[in-house]
């Protein structure tokens, strides 16, 4: 039941954010917006009274309903900006390459995120900050990727090249993926970090809040990367008033 | 011209630049050298602990080293405006992109030949033991590493700042190849046995970006 919710909640927001990049208008923002504010205020809501305080770990448990809901954005941000590339490839469409560029953005805003809450939890948990485990690991690298990809861009901006080039390493950069969290899992061999499964034997009350907290983020990501689209609009519109009209 | 002829014309011309210049040759190679120089005074003495961390050292120095082969991997064309040119091919360019990745695949064995002497005579590695395995993990390695280092220093021959963002852009992606040709360098040198699937992943990671440069080149070219 809460995978559907969210699944519908990824397929909705994906779905209106490459019709918004497709359009000149902008449409929807304040309902999405209002939506999304709505969803966090349940959201915060559960965590607080909802979720039961879990036994062993007690109060520092609950950094957890912040730390899973942020891989989904996360993950469907650099979807988004592989696809994205894909398709401004195809067909040198600019609309396609602001897509990438808002859902990277937004993207790595989540994966920090997630690299941030992470030793939040992991320090009184496990003693360690960090541990050079599998799932620790390749989200940094992910994260670092994602990284590079943002510069590449600040560095080649504005050129049909630059656009190019991005959408080349978006892919390139997304068929990596696979391999670096294959090469992490042999080389470390068991992780410590909690696994999917454990997942499902969670009280309704907890795995609830969770479900909550990943549609809540699904549209706070779909929120942020629709206001991105919005400015990077302007930011062509303006590249081109001023290529029309040089000033002096 | 078929796509095979442009492959090799431009493969035999990189490696002849190479041959004639020396430039890069001899930048990458003095640089191995000095690094092999200070691993061997600044790692602790006894062998067992400087043998557990000299595969992982030596492949970290094939990546730096490698940084500063594949910067310039395209600069001799854009130097002289001839990337357009190259562009121009009259067959696919992923053809280009195949001679560019096999001239820094040669450049890239030959920086590990002399790298992996320098080994043997400064930290003691004995390669006569690690035998036909350790050639292999090599080659396996230098083609991931030059097949995704050419499609990266082409999409960053034309940024502003490039030295900076090739290794930033190019240390990620290469992080699986790194780590499995480590741990397969530590196993034929006596290490701990690794499963057989470790070099299947390895032989499809160079397989997979291959075949995207391949495809994705006609894109990077195209101005």
């Amino acid at each position: 039941m809460v995978s559907l919710f969210v699944g519908g909640a990824v397929l909705a927001v994906s779905g209106w954010l490459v019709w918004l990049s497709r359009g000149r208008e902008h449409r929807g923002h304040s309902v999405a917006g209002l939506l999304a504010l709505a969803a966090l205020l349940l959201w915060a809501w559960m965590v607080a009274f909802h979720a039961p305080v879990e036994r062993a770990q007690g109060l520092v448990q609950k950094i957890f309903y912040v730390h899973v809901p942020c891989v989904i954005p996360a993950y469907l941000g650099f979807g988004l900006t592989a696809l994205a590339g894909i398709g401004f490839l195809r067909s040198r469409n600019e609309s396609w390459d602001r897509l990438a560029a808002a859902s990277a953005e937004v993207g790595v805003v989540f994966c920090s995120l997630i690299l941030a809450t992470g030793p939040i939890w992991a320090k009184p948990v496990w003693g360690h900050w960090w541990v050079w485990d599998l799932r620790l690991t390749s989200t940094l690298v992910l994260w670092f990727i994602y990284l590079a990809y943002l510069l590449l861009r600040g560095f080649a901006f504005g050129s049909d090249t630059a656009r190019t080039f991005t959408a080349v390493y978006g892919i390139v950069g997304t068929a990596a993926i696979p391999f670096v969290y294959f090469a992490v899992d042999l080389a470390r061999g068991d992780t410590l970090h909690p696994s999917n499964p454990a997942r499902e034997g969670l009280p309704a009350a907890m795995s609830e809040t969770l479900g909550a907290g990943m549609v809540a983020f699904v549209l706070v990501f779909g929120f942020l990367t629709a206001r991105r689209l919005a400015a990077a609009r302007l930011e062509s519109d303006l590249l081109e008033a001023s290529e029309r009209s040089p000033v002096g | 011209m078929s796509g095979a002829r442009v492959a090799w014309a431009v493969l035999r011309k990189d490696l002849l630049l190479d041959l004639r210049s020396r430039d890069r040759a001899g930048h990458m190679g003095v640089f191995a050298f000095l690094v092999v120089a200070l691993l061997s005074i600044t790692l602790p003495e006894s062998p067992e602990a400087a043998g557990a961390w000299v595969p992982a050292l030596l492949w970290i120095l094939l990546l730096l080293t490698s940084i500063l082969g594949l910067a310039r991997s395209f600069a001799a064309e854009s130097e002289a405006g001839a990337v357009a040119t190259l562009a121009g091919v009259a067959c696919d360019r992923g053809w280009v992109f195949l001679g560019k990745a096999g001239a820094n695949l040669i450049a890239l064995l030959a920086l590990q030949l002399w790298v992996a002497v320098l080994a043997a005579v400064f930290l003691d590695v004995r390669w006569e033991a690690a035998g036909w395995r350790a050639a292999a993990v090599g080659a396996l390695g230098a083609l991931g590493l030059a097949s995704v280092g050419t499609l990266l220093a082409a999409l960053s021959v034309s940024v502003r700042a490039r030295e900076f963002l090739l290794p930033v852009l190019l240390f990620p992606l290469v992080l699986p190849v790194l780590v499995i040709c480590a741990r397969l360098t530590a196993e034929s040198l006596g290490g701990d046995p690794t499963p057989g699937l470790w070099w299947g992943v390895l032989g499809l990671y160079d397989w997979v970006f291959v075949l995207i440069g391949y495809f994705v080149f006609d894109h990077v070219l195209e101005d």
